[in-house]
């Protein structure tokens, strides 16, 4: 038997604890692939998609990358960790330590070679399905299937490289311990750790603290809480898991009422084990489920922005000639198009005009107003009824420039302007019930804090008192019935669907229908992307776990079988059985649920919409994949199990 | 009536070459016996045993242990039938490393579901007869082999049964905890009648029984009883053991007393 043939066999041999991890590697070989099966599809590299998605693509692809790289060398040590006594044996029979470096390499290269033919063969059987998906979430009319050694090659030499880097680092991790160490590994004489009381509190508060903040945050404060709060959730989750577990099964196990009851005592110590021996492997399920989780739901929501694009863009196309500029060219050729469309519609014209301010914040501000009579004429046109507040004075309303505005309603103080040329001083008393003119389509300065309204509503007499010609604007908006028929209207314009104030062009332009496709296709571009990354984090998480469970199934199979000996019925280990491996799967699982709760509570602060439906809908199908997988596991565990007394 | 009756047991293993491990076996075992099986490897020792305890299901045959028949129970009977009717002792103990002492033993009880207050009580009793008191807060891997399998003795009679079953209860052990866990076995069956079947190559932990039945080529050979003197009992069973032309290895030199 050569040293070739020994690594061979040491794999086939061992492969239901090898297969956890390289269905898991050959998963990600397979989403790498598609993900540059994208990034090289002609259609999209000929720009047919929006701004954006090729990026996400390519962020996805490193992702990915890294993601692999930690989960297999992670794998790797841990599988070499559990082998440790039999490297003894075969050290003490004369292998030098060479040649074991020379064994353990070999190993790893053929299960990554493998990882990659699989992967491949997977990802070009199943490269048409994922475009398939890929092109409706895309917006693209069809991605047709192909094979491009660049593709290929992107993909076998990243992760034979991968690999390759993985083997050589893994040598390394040999590199220690005496031969009676390496023998008597493996016997379970460790000390039971204490669990440090100091920490566990520790542990605690740092969590609930994390909690608190996450779910105090507003929407002001939410940008310096996030990293502090990350920091200490992970921390926190670290030593919840090193210690406040063995003081939590410990104060268990006092509760003698409990604890002796039936086959508690078995299940509780089995746990506490286990706790003890992988609270690292714990810890890790837990963080990556639960970027997992995040990162899903983020994306979710991010698409109830698109359903607050009607409310934000209320014209069908809003129109802005700069001062200086008549934009009859550009209205009439929108006209003529709509006309040619025969969509009727409803236009309205009014001035906007530009005074410079000083407020209590700032000292000189150039804000854009426009008049109360305009304003009550857009809210009918636009169909959302008389405004509440009658204006009056030198009163004004705040311009919502978009719905994502509302969110600050409640945390933004009310100021009051003084004009830097008259002697007029204006008072904010309140806000438009609705946008008026999107705040893309006007000079604002972005005040921090202060969102970006697009201006201010003034009585009719102020706004007369301060006419100046100079600088004043001209907006025009088109209201039809339904924004999304506006969809590629005036394509020549903005093709994107937006020229925003701040361009260099004498007009600014929003088209609702054409915004509507592109921000829905960039937001599905980016769930289809998360959706991708979040499953393959959900699939590490998981073959983490059936590691573990077949790591051990030697040892637990003889505790069972002795169990089944001194009169343990097959119910009563079925049920221990079915709650141990419950607690390995739903544990970690709880603990990231919770924390993406708590996440997501201070995530909804920056949306103006309830995102709950979305992200419970994300959370429930994350439920469900792990309660699929934990059957399917349960039941291939017991009968693993079972042949052990029959 | 005797505790345990055997009669025409068979246990044939059916593979590519069958093998009559237990041909047509009788034994009776009375209340308050502490019965040593010997035998040569291969004799079917450890097939009775496993019969008995109900582990393994005989070919033929009947097995009466206290009026109750194993053999007709369903699986789910049997399991209960173990943890109320047997003890049993391991050569590999068989303890369980996520438990303590203290846990290991109570567990037949526990599961039973004993009232808490019973189950401690139970354990001191048997801890203080057994001298294990000081041990029950510790891990398995804090204790010696013949601690350890003082403590499985603990677990096997916390919960009264009517048999205790032990095999090879001494092949782990040195000569010493071997003497340790045998004193334990015969003070047991002196002071509590207990009835005890073991399996064992070691004439040395043969000679503590009070009788002791030779198996070969899966029938009953002989038995014999010890008369009081162990010295003698001891030389008995050697002379037995060369006749029955066991393997070298039974006559360990190492363990002559």
């Amino acid at each position: 038997m050569t040293l070739t043939q020994l690594a061979c066999r040491n794999v086939l041999r061992n492969r239901r604890t090898y297969a956890a991890y390289f269905l898991s590697s050959s998963f990600s070989v397979t989403v790498f692939y598609v993900c540059a099966l994208f990034l090289f599809h002609p259609v999209i590299q000929s720009g047919a998609t929006y701004d954006g998605a090729l990026q996400a693509l390519v962020a996805a692809e490193g992702i990915v990358y890294l993601f692999a790289l930690l989960f297999v060398l992670y794998s790797v040590s841990s599988f070499l960790r559990s082998r440790t006594q039999e490297f003894g044996v075969l050290l003490m029979h004369g292998m030098t330590r060479r040649q074991l470096y020379r064994m353990v390499f070999l190993e790893n290269m053929l299960i990554g070679l493998g990882a990659i033919l699989t992967g491949i063969v997977a990802g070009l059987l199943t490269g048409k399905l994922f475009l398939m998906i890929g092109a409706s979430f895309l917006d693209v009319e069809s991605l047709a299937f192909y094979v491009d050694w660049r593709v290929l090659a992107l993909t076998v030499s990243s992760f034979v490289l991968l690999f390759l880097t993985i083997s050589a680092v893994t040598s390394l991790l040999l590199r220690k311990g005496k031969l009676i160490e390496l023998l008597q590994a493996g016997q379970r004489t460790k000390a039971v750790p204490e669990a440090s009381w100091r920490l566990t509190a520790a542990a605690l508060a740092l969590i609930l603290i994390s909690y608190a903040l996450a779910a105090t945050a507003t929407v002001n404060s939410i940008y310096v809480r996030v990293v502090p709060v990350t920091v200490m959730t992970v921390v926190g989750t670290y030593l919840f898991y090193t210690h406040a577990v063995l003081a939590l099964t410990a104060m268990l196990k006092r509760n003698k009422k409990t604890y002796w009851d039936r086959t508690n005592m078995i299940a509780i110590a089995g746990l506490a084990h286990r706790l003890k021996d992988h609270s690292r492997m714990f810890f890790m399920v837990t963080i990556i489920s639960s970027v997992a989780f995040c990162s899903v739901g983020f994306f979710a929501s991010v698409t109830t922005f698109s359903d607050d694009l009607a409310a934000d863009y209320p014209a069908a196309i809003a129109y802005v000639a700069k001062s200086g500029y008549d934009g009859s060219t550009e209205l009439q050729a929108i006209e003529s198009e709509l006309e040619l469309m025969s969509l009727p519609y409803e236009k309205w014209s009014m001035p906007i005009q530009y005074a410079a301010f000083h407020t209590t914040t700032s000292p000189d501000t150039v804000l854009p107003l426009i008049a109360y009579s305009d304003y009550v004429r857009v809210m009918l046109i636009s169909g959302q009824g008389p405004p509440a507040p009658l204006l009056e004075g030198n009163d004004a309303l705040v311009m919502l420039g978009s719905q994502r505005d509302r969110t600050l309603l409640d945390v933004r103080p009310m100021q009051t302007y003084a004009m830097s040329a008259a002697s007029i001083e204006l008072r904010e008393i309140g806000y438009t019930s609705a946008v008026i003119v999107p705040d893309h389509l006007v000079a604002n300065d972005d005040v921090p804090g202060n969102g970006e309204f697009s201006g201010l509503v003034v009585s009719d007499s102020i706004m007369k008192e301060l006419h100046n010609e100079h600088q004043m604007e001209k907006y025009t908006g088109y209201y039809v019935s339904n924004l999304a028929l506006t969809s590629g209207v005036a394509a020549e314009l903005a093709a994107e669907g937006l020229i925003r104030h701040s361009e260099e062009q004498s007009y600014a332009l929003a088209i609702s229908g054409t915004l509507f496709d592109v921000r829905s296709s960039l937001y599905s571009t980016m769930l289809f992307i998360a959706l991708l990354i979040g499953f393959v984090f959900f699939v590490a998480a998981g073959s983490f776990l059936y590691f573990r469970l077949y790591a051990e199934l030697a040892y637990d199979r003889r505790q069972y079988q002795m169990l089944a000996h001194i009169g343990l019925t097959e119910r009563e280990l079925r049920r221990i059985v079915t709650r141990q491996v419950a607690w390995l799967f739903f544990g970690p699982f709880g603990l990231a649920i919770l924390h993406s709760v708590f996440a997501f509570m201070a995530l909804q602060q920056l949306f103006y919409l309830s995102i709950a439906a979305r992200l419970g809908s994300v959370l429930a199908g994350f439920v469900l994949a792990q309660g699929l997988y934990f059957l399917f596991i349960r039941n291939r565990y017991w009968r693993h199990i079972r042949k052990s007394w029959r | 009536m005797a505790l345990v009756e055997i009669s025409n047991l068979s246990k044939v293993y059916e593979s590519h070459l069958a093998h009559r491990a237990l041909d047509n076996l009788r034994l009776e075992v009375e209340s308050g016996e502490f019965v040593g099986i010997m035998g040569p490897s291969g004799s079917g020792k450890t097939t009775l045993l496993n019969a008995i305890a109900t582990i393994d299901e005989p070919t033929s045959g009947h097995i009466r242990i206290a009026g109750l028949d194993p053999l007709s129970m369903d699986k789910d009977e049997m399991a209960l039938f173990r943890r109320r009717q047997l003890g049993f002792v391991f050569q590999q103990y068989n303890l369980l490393d996520s438990l303590t002492i203290a846990e290991n033993i109570i567990l037949p009880l526990s599961l039973d579901g004993l009232p808490v207050r019973e189950m401690e009580q139970r354990l001191s009793a048997v801890a203080d007869k057994l001298g294990i008191t000081s041990l029950l807060s510790r891990r398995i891997y804090e204790i010696s082999g013949g601690q350890r399998q003082r403590v499985a003795i603990a677990r096997a009679i916390i919960h009264r049964p009517a048999l205790i079953l032990a095999d090879e209860p001494t092949g782990n052990l040195d000569s010493k905890s071997s003497r340790d866990v045998m004193e334990t076995f015969a003070a047991l069956h002196a002071s509590e009648r207990t009835t005890i079947l073991m399996v064992t190559h070691d004439a040395v932990a043969a000679s503590f029984c009070s009788r002791v039945v030779f198996i070969k080529d899966g029938r009953l050979y002989n038995d014999m009883y010890q008369g009081g003197q162990r010295q003698a009992f001891f030389q008995k069973i050697i002379d037995m053991l060369s006749l029955l032309g066991g393997d070298s290895h039974d006559l360990n030199s190492a363990r002559l007393p």
